[in-house]
């Protein structure tokens, strides 16, 4: 029930009312009863259309009302001239505009029309465009009328430049129109590919976009519905699958994806050498699901201190990835990939984001607090280069934790995504088997699966709590993980992997926790 | 024109403090005189309406005062022999929806015996299409909403296996939406409460790695008004039953704190009607038994510690989802 405000009324008002709704009770359980009592008998009739057709005028949602109809037309079918049934079909579409007058968000009410008209042998499709016109025009959000006018266009083969169009000229007229823009995101990308680099979106129409978005935004910042869009559009670029660390050693063989993979794709597209012959054996994800970022090879292959290994990967069926492995330290080898987290946008593409980014810093010296510009510019940043950016970056982040206290944790974890990734830009390739991040309050542990191959785990002096402890089994080859100095609480989440010394000081954890994890792990060495 | 975002102003003598013995008399005395228009009017939804109040007194931990018995014959007498579904109530036809909330009373009763689970079974994968889809009854209507209802039904009944699940995940990722959000069907908008949905879906067939969980949970945790409530589609106003919606997908994306957890505290407060018991959608409106729910189940992922543990996924204690060994997946981060 929505939006029925309770309105104080007098004691004789209030018995004038319960007079009135008894009434209207009397004659609804009256009529009930009847249907019932008809459908009981398999009375397929024209009496039993009317009452059904009384009772959902003032009650839409009463689902079995409109199958019974249903029933009633079906069988009419099969007995009435055409010309009858028509009339019936068109008496049918009157009921249901009636009934969405009084409830526009009737879902049996749009149902039955949707079925009418794919029932009947002369739908007027251009009709029903009309009527979604007419109802987008009295409420340009209901998504009743979006997903109708979709089923609509469907089946009179609209073209989707015209439904585009159409988007175009609802947005000219609102920016707020949040369905709008969704609905021209749904077709952006199957009218305007760009061919020949194989990005999402063609470059000019890339740029027409977000210029769009921009307008939106000078229009009036504070209409969140541009945003998402203009969100949506900095993240539409190509992404390839890659490994990005294989490790192996006498007690486990691993491999790390920069995303998450099916089993079935890793078994088909991932092969890994010993001394260039193929290791066979079975994959299994680290936490036993279908799909997953850290894969685990288990072999019967022997892991001594001579071996030259290599893993293959084919990337996308065609290309092929190689990552050679060097010793670490006796049996224990790292292949580690070049890493880049950077979005590959086209020049043009480019240039308009660094323009955009000029005109984001300007509306920021006149409103140096706006919420969407700071956001907004600190995605720009990101997008355009987040290496060279990244205090600028920070400082934005810093001051929305302030500014737009209600989603801090959002800031925080982003904060600590964007740390992170600088860090294994900057030193992965110089890492030996430990993690010491120069990063610090941490909220979140993303992109962990980039340090499946250390040994040593330093978290300690960070801002984690107990949500980020089964995300630690990504640290498959992980002996010594040192977490103190964190807010965990409790450690009932914490994952089973081959841990011997974990470092819980300056956490607040019941004993009966640390208890139970030792009962686990029968040789840990647990520091308090 | 100038833009106002739609929020409501919470009043200053609004209820601050949880009203549990308000809530289990109003939950207890719905529907005990027979005559009253709006139980009357909503018949059509009568399953539904008993698992919101079922759940509510669970959380409240007052089960007693339902009427259990009443209520098993009922759910038995709404089985259809033939197709093996549940319907609203009697004289009404069976729907995944009913069908799903009749098998949600009966687990929480731990009573399952009291139908026929292999009529429920045999309905619920009849309703599966080729694209992996699922209709809500014979009538065809699709909707990611029956999705979530037939793996939420099945996995309940420990029956997955009956359909094809891999098609199920398919479809409801077809309705991916450009914000990481979803809708009711492929190429519908994204709205909080078919998100709520879609992501269950994925959390009960083990699949919340497709989704883009930092895109989608930014735009949930944008739901969040300057009056601390939820709405659950841009530029809407707020509604108590999205702070459901919103924050249970948000648990299991593990993200919940990405919003302000006391000022949606004091919002939800805020809904309870301080003289007849129950929640509203907002302030000073007329409260139900379905808000009543929400709003409980609400507190409960905000850590209340005067109402039970609520499963994200199921919108069940967490008890027993316990008991039935269910484990639905919650993201790592
Ligand atoms: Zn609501």
């Amino acid at each position: 029930m929505h939006g029925r405000i309770k309105v104080r009324t007098s004691e004789e008002e209030k018995a004038k009312k319960e007079k009135e709704r008894q009434e209207k009770l009397k004659i609804f359980k009256h009529a009930m009863a009847k249907i019932q009592n008809k459908r009981k008998l398999g009375e397929l009739d024209k009496e039993q259309l009317d009452v059904t057709g009384q009772v959902l005028s003032s009650n839409p949602d009463i689902y079995t009302l409109w199958n019974i109809r249903r029933e009633i037309l079906i069988e009419f079918r099969k007995q009435l001239p055409e010309e009858e049934i028509t009339k019936l079909y068109d008496a049918e579409l009157s009921l249901t505009e009636y009934c969405l007058k009084i409830n526009p968000k009737s879902y049996c009410a749009w149902h039955q029309r949707e079925w009418v008209l794919t029932t009947r042998s002369d739908p007027d499709w251009k009709k029903e465009v009309a009527l979604c016109n007419t109802y987008l025009k009295l409420d340009e959000r209901n998504f009743h009328t979006w997903d109708y006018r979709r089923f609509v266009v469907s089946q009179c083969k609209y073209s989707l430049q015209e439904e585009f169009d159409y988007t175009t000229e609802k947005l000219l007229d609102n920016f707020s129109n949040y369905s709008a823009w969704h609905y021209r995101s749904k077709m952006l990308l199957d009218l305007y590919p760009d061919k020949e680099g194989g990005r999402p979106i063609q470059d000019s129409y890339y740029k027409h976009e977000l210029k769009m978005v921009l307008s939106a935004a000078f229009t009036d910042p504070d209409d969140t519905s541009a945003w998402f869009y203009q969100r949506w559009l900095l993240g539409a670029v190509k992404t390839v699958t890659k490994i990005v660390v294989s490790t192996v050693t006498p007690s486990k063989t691993t491999v790390a994806f920069n995303h998450t993979v099916p089993l079935k794709y890793v078994k088909e597209n991932v092969q890994i050498f010993f001394n260039n012959v193929n290791v066979v054996g079975e994959w299994f994800s680290c936490v036993q699901k279908q799909n997953d970022d850290v894969w685990i090879l288990k072999h019967d292959q022997c892991v001594n201190d001579d071996l030259n290994i290599k893993v293959e990967h084919c990337i996308n069926g065609a290309e092929k990835e190689t990552l050679v492995l060097s010793t670490y330290k006796p049996s224990y080898y790292v292949g580690k990939n070049i890493i880049c987290f950077q979005n590959k946008y086209s020049t043009t593409v480019l240039a308009e984001l660094n323009e955009q980014l000029d005109a984001c810093r300007q509306l920021l010296e006149m409103e140096p607090d706006n919420k969407w510009t700071l956001l907004t510019t600190a995605f720009f940043l990101y997008c355009v280069d987040a290496k060279t950016y990244n205090k600028e970056i920070d400082k934005i982040l810093q001051s929305l934790i302030g500014i737009d206290k209600q989603r801090a944790g959002y800031y925080c974890d982003l904060k600590s995504k964007w740390s992170i990734e600088k860090e294994i830009h900057d030193n992965y390739d110089k890492m030996d088997l430990e993690m010491k991040v120069a990063v610090k309050n941490l909220t979140c542990l993303p992109r962990l699966q980039y340090y499946s191959f250390c040994e040593n785990v330093d978290l300690s002096h960070q801002n984690l709590n107990e949500n980020v402890l089964p995300s630690l089994i990504k640290l498959q080859h992980c002996k010594k993980l040192n977490l103190s100095y964190n807010k965990i609480t409790t450690l009932r989440k914490f994952p089973l992997f081959q841990l011997e010394e974990l470092d819980l000081k300056g956490n607040d954890i019941d004993n009966s926790d640390i208890e139970e994890l030792k009962n686990k792990y029968k040789n840990i060495k647990i520091i308090l | 024109m100038s833009f106002k975002t739609k929020d409501v102003v919470l009043s200053a003598d609004r209820p601050k403090s949880l009203l549990i013995p308000k809530h289990a008399d109003y939950l207890a005395s719905y529907g005990l005189n027979k005559d009253d228009f709006e139980y009357c009017m909503t018949e059509y939804l009568r399953m539904s309406g008993i698992y919101w109040s079922l759940t509510a007194m669970e959380l409240m931990d007052q089960t007693s005062r339902m009427p259990k018995d009443d209520i098993i014959q009922f759910i038995t007498s709404c089985q259809d022999n033939e197709s093996g579904g549940i319907s609203a109530s009697n004289g009404h036809d069976p729907h995944m929806l009913y069908t799903l909330s009749a098998v949600q009373v009966l687990a929480m009763y731990d009573r399952l015996d009291a139908i026929d689970v292999d009529g429920v079974v045999r309905y619920v994968s009849s309703m599966q299409q080729e694209d992996g889809s699922f209709y809500g009854d014979k009538w065809g209507e699709v909707d990611t909403r029956f999705s979530f209802c037939a793996v939420m039904t099945l996995s309940l009944l420990h029956r997955l296996d009956a359909i094809n699940v891999n098609k199920a995940v398919d479809f409801v990722l077809s309705c991916m939406n450009f914000d990481g959000g979803f809708g009711s069907k492929p190429g519908s908008e994204s709205h909080a409460g078919l998100i709520y949905c879609c992501v269950g879906t994925l959390s009960i067939c083990n699949r919340m790695d497709a989704l883009k969980a930092d895109e989608l949970a930014w735009w949930l945790c944008e739901r969040q008004l300057p009056s601390g409530g939820l709405n659950g589609r841009p530029e809407k106003l707020p509604d108590l039953c999205y702070s459901w919606w919103v924050m249970a997908s948000l648990s299991m994306l593990n993200r919940i704190h990405w919003v302000d957890k006391d000022n949606l505290e004091q919002y939800i407060l805020a809904c309870q009607d301080a003289e007849s018991g129950g929640f509203s959608d907002r302030p000073g409106d007329i409260p139900d038994p379905f808000h009543t729910l929400f709003g409980l189940a609400g507190l409960s992922l905000l850590g209340n510690s005067s109402i039970k543990r609520v499963n994200p996924t199921y919108c069940m204690p967490q008890e027993t989802i316990d008991r039935l060994r269910l484990e639905p997946q919650i993201l790592l981060i």
